[in-house]
């Protein structure tokens, strides 16, 4: 009987052996294991969310609604991620409006430090010479605070727009170049003896070794300066003003409207997950054995 | 002299004769380690006819790789030269082909594309489908043209070394270095390879002279015309050089079953557990 039901409901399922019903009752306890396994992390996870929205209601109600709960704030989201892309002017942008002008800042200064970071990184990771030559620069520099360059930036470019974009290139520059650098140098003798023996040309050598072999490695340099950009962009915004994710925190603030402040907070990790995800899985496209 | 090819080296007023493969002569080598001077070999000369097959057999740490890696170009000798096609070796040239004990492929490349680049980095002057077809060729030789467009990961070891075979071939070289190339290999794959080895060089009409690193005995004295047994290191020199005078096709199960096999085979294990004994 048992066997009959679950055949209903899962085609494929296939029960052989002279004793079916017994075997049937093995079946179901798989099956229920198996639902139980993929189910479990879910719904923990739900079980989590659950447990820090109580949190969270307990600290608004605590702080006498000084803070949104929870129910006030989601629904502001709600309403915000409705209509995303209006545009009434310079102090009222969609939320979907302002990412996208963080995400071009982010596209465009994370771009020119990987252009940069790369060949700078396969460099100093193929060459003691340049290794200690530049290496203590970056470690001078890469420690620094991203907002520290915002100075240097406005006195470069003349605008608030274009020195955020800087902070981010100047910051996102550091993981991808250390990592390039750590997986060049990495190369196992056994590669470069290859090279070697059968005499490769420098491009064959750079092209068939040392990129595929440092690929792993500068994605998971690409990862951390993206992770780092997203960070500092929000930063940035809020000190250039105009327009952006960070600048609508800031605005948010001003108007004193935590909830959309929340929200906000919401979807930048949401977003920065996704990013962070993104490279994860190129990462995993690259690796070999 | 009298061989015509003789050539004299004007500057150095050496002989370098037609004959031989590879010369090596009077050669040291030691290198810097944090403890002082290490002296792998010492005062090694060794005569290798075209054509011949030689085994360097000898216990862990007895300089054997270093040889090698010398005639290979790899490593400079700190006193002596080894000689190749009438030059002294500086650097590693595609006149030898070279077999890695851990095979040595790249892993992100398939097979056929392990070949392909380095009969791409050799005859860079020929067309494409040429060196495609000279990778083919070899592909078929070994056996892996159905298992071409696989990766290193995908194969055995023994086909990962079939491989790294029919790279080294597949740039024609007149030399052919083995470091220890069957060592990670069970003893059937190992045979079957023995003999694809000794084909390989036949069907080339035995042109290319094979220098070959083993601690295997049996493996020495299947696939050798010479073996050149080495003292214990540190400052390891050549102790004794047995010529293998069994006539090749060489059919495993009787030559193993054969007096001279062993007989040599008494000698080896007497020089390298007695004379020779690891320390």
């Amino acid at each position: 009987m048992k066997t009959m039901i679950l055949k209903k409901f899962i085609p494929g399922l296939t029960v052989t052996g002279s004793d079916a019903s017994q075997e049937a009752s093995g079946t179901a306890a798989v099956l229920f294991k198996k639902i139980w396994n993929q189910l479990q992390p879910v719904l923990l996870a739900f079980v989590g969310i659950g447990m820090f929205l109580l949190f969270w209601e307990g600290i608004s109600v605590f702080l006498k609604r000084e803070m949104p709960g929870p129910a006030s704030t989601l629904s502001v989201l709600f309403s915000m991620l409705v209509n995303p892309f209006y545009d009434y002017g310079p102090n009222d942008k969609g939320i979907g409006l302002q990412l996208w002008y963080s995400m071009i800042r982010v596209a465009m200064g994370f771009g020119l430090a990987t252009i940069f970071a790369i060949p700078i990184g396969m460099l100093l990771g193929a060459s003691k010479l340049f290794y200690k030559m530049f290496d203590p620069i970056v470690q001078i520099l890469k420690p620094v605070s991203p907002l520290a360059w915002f100075p240097i930036g406005l006195v470069a470019f003349q605008n608030s727009a274009s020195a955020t974009t800087f902070i981010i290139f100047v910051t996102s520059l550091w993981p991808t170049l250390i990592n390039t650098a750590v997986g060049v140098a990495s190369i196992p003798d056994d590669f470069k003896n290859v090279s070697k023996a059968f005499g490769f040309s420098r491009t064959k050598y750079v092209m068939k070794i040392m990129i595929p072999y440092a690929l792993p490695h500068i994605i998971t340099g690409l990862r951390l300066s993206i992770g780092v950009a997203w960070l500092v962009i929000v930063a940035g915004e809020m000190l250039s003003g105009g327009t952006g994710i960070g600048f609508f925190v800031w605005d948010s603030w001003n108007a004193l409207s935590l909830e959309k402040v929340i929200s906000a907070i919401i979807i930048i990790g949401v977003v920065g997950l996704i990013l962070d995800r993104l490279f994860l899985s190129l990462g995993k496209l690259v690796t070999y054995k | 002299m009298e061989n015509a090819t003789d050539k004299l080296d004007i500057n150095n007023t050496k002989v370098y004769h037609s004959a031989l493969g590879i010369q090596i002569r009077d050669m040291t080598i030691s290198f810097p380690t944090p403890a002082g001077t290490y002296v792998a070999v010492k005062n090694v000369n060794l005569n290798i006819k075209k054509g011949e097959i030689v085994s360097v057999i000898g216990h862990s740490g007895c300089g054997k790789s270093t040889i090698l890696n010398a005639i290979a170009g790899m490593v400079k000798p700190s006193k002596g030269e080894v000689v190749v096609n009438y030059k002294t070796i500086s650097a590693p040239g595609p006149d030898r082909g070279i077999v890695f004990q851990n095979y040595s492929l790249l892993p992100w490349l398939t097979v056929q594309k392990n070949i392909y680049e380095a009969v791409d980095s050799v005859f860079s002057s020929k067309s494409k489908t040429e060196k495609n077809e000279i990778v083919d060729y070899y592909l078929h030789k070994v056996g892996l043209y159905v298992h071409k467009n696989k990766l290193p990961q995908q194969i055995s070891g023994g086909m990962k070394q079939r491989t790294a075979i029919a790279r080294a071939f597949s740039i024609n070289p007149s030399i052919l270095l083995l470091d220890e190339p069957f060592g990670a290999l069970d003893a059937l794959t190992k045979t079957s390879l023995h003999e694809e080895l000794t084909q390989l060089w036949a069907s080339d009409e035995h042109k290319k002279t094979i220098l070959m690193v083993t601690h295997d005995i049996e493996e020495a004295i299947y696939l050798s015309d010479k073996i050149v047994v080495m003292t214990n290191g540190p400052a390891a020199t050549i102790g004794d050089v047995i010529e293998v005078n069994i006539p090749r096709p060489r059919e495993k199960k009787s030559f193993v079953a054969s007096p001279e096999y062993k007989a040599i085979r008494d000698k080896l294990l007497y020089l390298l557990m007695d004379a020779y004994a690891a320390a």
